[in-house]
């Protein structure tokens, strides 16, 4: 061996000192993540609130799941004064089908929705590492919430690894949960998770081309497909919607088009409004390319509101149908 | 491999113990068997490249020391050109082709030349150039040819400084291999000291300001100039930390097994001058441009206005070793016209018998830092902007100064302004104040302790921990 005996001393000391140091690091730690902890879970407003809000709390008849633009285009009234059904909007600025996926297995497991609404993006289900990224909204829940850890090691082969801070699943939010725990700032509007935009855009529609030429991210496939399952499994009455965009489409999307066929496979109904000519191009009903602004976000909700409506009256018809 | 990756620390940790426990003789092969795998992890296939030019400059080395006259030169000429020429076919080919294919349609033709469709073998410049600094040293008889295969192999893939330098020269790291080194607490330490800050710097700094940086210059039509000022001034900081973090956390790993590389960046914002600025950035790359280019092209000891040329040319080539692009050459040549102005400005001014103006130390200082400091900010527009049309619109917005500050994340901009204040305050008191309080080297191991778990709690808190590599990694 290399290592003579007083090179082993060295070694010796150099194993405490570190030990000492680690030591000294996990006290302040634990201390200082177990602190960010507690008020995490006790803030009163902010978007930190409104995941914690989901995750721990939501208890609705309706539930909206998907990113900015669920939060933006699913107006609680609507659905309340046409279905008769209490509602919220989980939808999450930046967080696509894992996140609403994970969501989704945590609330399942306390309370059952009757309906849920998954908004789908162009794109949604490309292969990047942003996605995953942004998952990070979900790592303060990954101590209590255990049928979400898999979602969440998917951000990195080593992701297990850095629970061992305390700190770790609060990086970045310190700010945000002082905000959020004190009140400090007004944030935007909210209203049972609808975020109203009220801009209307200026800039004149524009034809985009096809979007077909990106490579597919089986993970979030799957998590697509287990959206689907678990909503049938628990029978919750589904309905996957791509709502509408400002520019044109000339092709279709490759995840709007494998989206519509596991919907068709597992009878769930989609609805794609992407290229409804009524929204597409009219730059009032925007507030920007890829954003309804309030009005027509309320106009959008009632046609859902109605459409789901007479979806589940035909649905009794049928069963009425069926039993005679 | 990243170094700011698990995998990484793994690897590190492993070589490390590894390194010591192995008696002396079989260390290098270690560390070679560790940089292979090291560089394996970006594109396997790229270590052919890596071993060609490896293969070309051992024998050129022996072949050098064994010749003499004409028959030298044209093995020197022969490594040069093995060299250069994977430089050239990997970065520069298709930048080339494509500037043919603009001149070729300005004259109603095309081009019948085929564009490439090959990645950029990660830290080629980087290797090249220590590579060439072998040869070079050799024929000029400052260093003998390495006769050990496997150390000379090493000198080029030494894992710490292979794909982000700092660029070594043969006589400060080829005998290090065959020196033993023992496990020594202090240098462990102390190494582990300087891996701590440079990933404070890269985490804390450089990833968190990439996020206000990227959003600003990857959408420069749609954010107002005031936005673009303050993207610029974050950049600089940006790369600072981006590269010189790299370079600390180079340092340190080696010097935790006993080697001692180069100093590659010396507080470069506290320069008073452009001159200055350049020997205390990048230091590496400029001392091998001064040494076996600026000289050679006779430095300083020939007329004036071929002095001028020498320096702008050399600047040139160091825009065009950091990329293929206009951006590029168009930041090395701002460099050198600001060198050139600083001398003819000199020259004047001692013409006219114009004596200094007297400012009181602390303004003229002020003064003298900022200025170089907005030069300096003013030239990185055109290394960070994604074309040359971008570079121009930014620049343009920035001189009509209007419109609001973006800013999307509020939390994140507090954050950059935390990490900025630390850096400068850390590095002004290493500047200006070395003997006063010192957190990381105190006498008290209590004062110590604190110090590093506060930088580590610091990384865990507000460090980024998505950012992507490492900026000079694509050089």
């Amino acid at each position: 061996m290399a290592l003579e005996k007083t090179n082993l001393n060295q070694v010796k000391i150099f194993a405490f000192k570190l030990l000492v140091l680690i030591a000294v690091f996990y006290v302040f730690d634990f201390l200082v993540g177990a602190t960010l902890r507690y008020f995490y879970f006790r803030q009163k407003s902010g978007v930190e609130y409104e995941t914690i809000y989901a995750m721990e709390k939501a208890n609705e008849d309706v539930l909206v799941f998907g990113s900015s633009r669920a939060s933006h285009h699913y107006v609680p009234k609507s659905f309340e004064t046409i279905l008769g059904k209490s509602f919220h909007n989980v939808g999450r600025e930046n967080n696509f089908v894992l996140y609403s996926n994970a969501l989704l297995r945590s609330i399942t497991l306390r309370h059952i929705p009757k309906i849920v609404i998954l908004d789908l993006n162009y794109r949604e289900f490309e292969k990047t590492d942003r996605h995953y990224d942004y998952l990070s909204s979900l790592l303060p829940f990954y101590k209590n919430h255990p049928e979400i850890r898999p979602i969440i090691e998917m951000r990195s082969r080593y992701e297990k690894l850095k629970f061992v801070s305390n700190i770790y699943p609060f990086n970045s939010l310190a700010p945000t949960i002082a905000v959020g725990y004190f009140g400090l700032k007004k944030g935007k509007e909210n209203i049972q998770g609808y975020i109203p935009l009220y801009r209307v855009m200026s800039d004149s529609a524009k034809v985009i081309g096809t979007s077909d030429n990106y490579p597919i991210d089986s993970n979030k496939v799957a998590a697509y497909e287990s959206f689907v399952r678990l909503c049938k499994d628990k029978g919750i009455k589904l309905y996957v919607v791509c709502s509408p965009y400002y520019d044109f489409v000339e092709h279709g999307d490759s995840t709007i088009n494998l989206a519509t066929q596991i919907a068709i496979k597992n009878e769930v109904c989609f609805w794609d409004y992407s290229k409804d000519r009524y929204y597409a191009g009219k730059a009032p009903f925007f507030d920007d390319n890829i954003h309804l602004n309030n009005g027509s976000a309320t106009t959008f909700s009632d046609s859902i509101a109605l459409r789901i409506r007479a979806d589940a009256m035909l649905t009794q018809k049928l069963t009425a149908l069926g039993e005679k | 491999m990243l170094f700011n990756s698990f995998q990484f620390v793994f690897f590190f940790i492993a070589i490390t113990l590894l390194y010591f426990i192995l008696p002396h003789k079989y260390r290098w092969f270690l560390l070679l068997a560790g940089s292979c795998y090291f560089y394996m992890a970006f594109v396997p296939i790229y270590i052919l490249i890596l071993g060609f030019t490896i293969v070309i400059d051992y024998f050129a080395g022996i072949f050098l020391e064994d010749a003499s006259g004409k028959r030298k030169k044209w093995f020197l000429v022969a490594s040069l050109f093995a060299n250069i020429g994977v430089l050239a076919v990997f970065k520069y080919y298709n930048f080339l082709n494509e500037n043919l294919t603009i001149l070729l349609s300005g004259l109603g033709k095309s081009n019948p030349i085929p564009y490439l469709s090959i990645l950029l073998p990660i830290g080629l410049s980087f290797h090249t150039f220590q590579a060439m600094s072998y040869t070079i040293e050799v024929y000029r008889g400052h260093q003998k040819a390495e006769r050990n295969f496997g150390i000379y192999a090493l000198y080029v893939m030494f894992y710490p400084q292979l794909v982000a330098g700092p660029i070594e020269r043969p006589q400060n790291l080829l005998h290090q291999f065959y020196e033993k080194h023992s496990f020594e607490i202090d240098r462990v330490v102390s190494g582990l000291k300087i891996i701590l800050w440079g990933f404070f710097k890269k985490l804390v700094i450089a990833d968190r300001l990439a996020l206000y940086v990227n959003a600003a210059y990857n959408n420069a039509d749609h954010h107002s100039g005031q936005t673009l000022i303050l993207a610029t001034i974050f950049f600089a900081f940006q790369i600072y930390c981006d590269f010189s973090g790299y370079s600390d956390i180079a340092i340190g790993c080696a010097r935790i097994m006993g080697f001692k590389l180069m100093t590659n960046f010396n507080r470069p914002y506290l320069s008073s001058n452009i001159s200055e600025f350049w020997t205390r950035w990048h230091i590496s790359l400029s001392t091998w441009f001064k040494d076996y280019l600026y000289i050679s092209l006779g430095g300083n000891r020939v007329s004036i206005p071929r002095w001028y040329f020498n320096l702008f040319f050399v600047f040139l080539v160091s825009g065009l070793w950091h990329g293929a692009n206009w951006t590029f050459l168009i930041w090395g040549g701002l460099n050198g016209c600001y060198l050139i102005l600083a001398l003819i400005r000199q020259r004047f001014w001692k013409k006219m018998g114009w004596g200094t103006i007297s400012l009181p130390p602390f303004l003229g200082k002020v003064i003298s830092l900022s200025t170089t400091f907005i030069l300096i900010c003013f030239s990185w527009i055109f290394f960070r902007a994604n074309s040359l049309h971008d570079s121009f619109l930014i620049v343009r917005k920035i001189f009509t100064f209007k419109g609001p500050i973006f800013n999307n994340n509020t939390p994140s901009l507090f954050f950059s302004f935390i990490g900025i204040f630390i850096l400068i305050a850390a590095e002004l008191k290493q500047e200006y104040w070395k003997g006063s309080i010192s957190f990381f080297n105190n006498p008290s191991p209590v004062v110590r302790y604190i110090s590093y778990v506060t930088i580590i709690l610091i990384i865990l808190l507000i460090g980024v921990f998505d950012g992507g590599q490492f900026i000079y990694f694509q050089f």
